[in-house]
Parts: C-alpha cells; sequence; structure tokens
C-alpha cells in the first residue's frame, strides 16, 4: 500500500522534501514510517515529534491504510 | 457567528472584532498577536533581534483544530461566539500573525476563553513560526505537548 507523508517546518527542512509517498506492507502502523525516517536522517530525532493520520493527531500506534495521509512535525508554534 | 481562518493578507483586527458581536453580547474580548522585535532565548538568556518571521501551517488541520478549539471553549466558558483569523507566510516585525476576538454576554468569560484559546492555540493547531535574524534562522518549536 502507498501512504502519503507531509512535512512542515523544521521537519520539511531536515528532510529536505514537504511529501514523500511511501510503500509499506499492510497493517503498517504510523510509527513505522517514523523508524524508517529516522534511520535515514538521524537529527530528525532532535525534535518533539507529533504525527497526525488523516489530518487528526495520532500516536503512532495506529494502523494505515492505503492512501492515508500522515504527517510528521515538530511541537507547533503558532500564535 | 464563529469562524477561523487562514490568511496571507494583513489581518483588520476591528473586522474580526467586530464579525462575532450578536445582538445578546455586552463585551468583545480581541487578543492582537504580532510579531516581537526582540526574542529571548530560554536556554541561553540571550536577546536576539528577529529581521521578520514566516509562519506556515498544515492549513486543512489547522483550520480543523481551530475549529475544535471554538466548539470546547463555547462548551465550557459563558460565551457567544468566537472569531480566530492566524496569518501565513512572511511577517515583518510588528504585523499581526493572530486574531482571537470571543463575544460574551459579561466581559469576565470573554477574557478567560480569550486566554484559554490562545493557550491551547499555541499548543495544538499545526502552525509553525520561523525567527529569521542577522545570521541566521531557526523554526521556533512549541513548549508544550499536545
Amino acid at each position: 500500500m502507498t501512504v502519503q507523508v507531509l512535512f512542515f517546518g523544521a521537519t520539511a527542512d531536515t528532510i529536505g522534501q514537504r511529501r514523500v509517498d511511501f510503500e509499506l506492507p499492510p497493517n503498517s502502523i504510523a510509527s513505522q514510517i517514523f523508524e524508517q525516517l529516522v534511520a535515514e536522517y538521524p537529527s530528525l530525532a532532535k525534535h518533539r515529534l507529533h504525527y497526525s493520520v488523516n489530518q487528526q493527531y495520532a500516536t503512532g500506534n495506529e494502523t494505515l491504510t492505503d492512501g492515508d495521509e500522515i504527517a510528521i512535525f515538530a511541537a507547533v508554534s503558532g500564535g | 457567528m464563529d469562524f477561523f481562518e487562514l490568511t496571507t493578507e494583513p489581518i483588520s483586527i476591528e473586522s474580526v472584532a467586530r464579525r462575532v458581536v450578536p445582538p445578546e453580547c455586552g463585551a468583545t474580548v480581541t487578543l492582537d498577536g504580532y510579531a516581537r522585535q526582540y526574542t529571548k532565548d530560554k536556554a541561553t538568556g540571550e536577546v536576539r533581534e528577529t529581521e521578520y518571521l514566516e509562519y506556515e501551517a498544515y492549513e486543512p488541520m489547522a483550520l480543523k483544530e481551530m475549529e475544535k478549539l471554538i466548539e470546547a471553549a463555547k462548551s465550557q466558558f459563558e460565551i457567544s461566539n468566537v472569531g480566530i483569523v492566524h496569518r501565513v507566510g512572511r511577517l515583518e516585525i510588528g504585523e499581526t500573525s493572530v486574531v482571537i476576538s470571543v463575544a460574551a454576554p459579561h466581559r469576565r468569560a470573554a477574557f478567560e476563553a480569550c486566554e484559554w484559546i490562545i493557550k491551547e492555540l499555541k499548543r495544538t493547531v499545526p502552525i509553525w513560526k520561523k525567527e529569521v535574524y542577522a545570521g541566521g534562522e531557526h523554526w521556533v518549536e512549541g513548549d508544550a505537548s499536545a
């Protein structure tokens, strides 16, 4: 299955992209994406990261389905 | 009526404040948050002069979170209407980044709700601020976890 992973702010700068399509085995969970990314970009781990799945805050334990929209971002700083 | 918006254009504070007012209300509290020139680094205590700010939003999720905040505020406080407008893109020093207007029959609830909403917005709404200063820039990371 394919999921779309979005990055913003600090995570977009670290990854060097704002959107990556990920191929994952069926029944993967959101945190598997994070583990793969940290292996490739170790400096990601220095941020306090949050996940969302389909534009809702998530814990990382959610089982993903084809076409899901995931975002991985540092603690927000609006206002 | 309630409203929540993101915009790349300068925000008119008065137009936000006036849009929330229904006939049963007697007070509107409006927060005008704007780009600060001098920021003290929390870790080092060093004061840095910001040249400008860049705000970025995960727009569809930011709007959903703003809507949730308004619903939550209305269930906790005796208020009638809430308007939230957050700017994104480049902001010069002194320009308004966020306006929150809360209209209520009585002022106390409006003050309390406005304070609660900005605190929650800074914790949960997916918007990020980059400070650009002489010799560098950095994405600000929030204090609290969502």
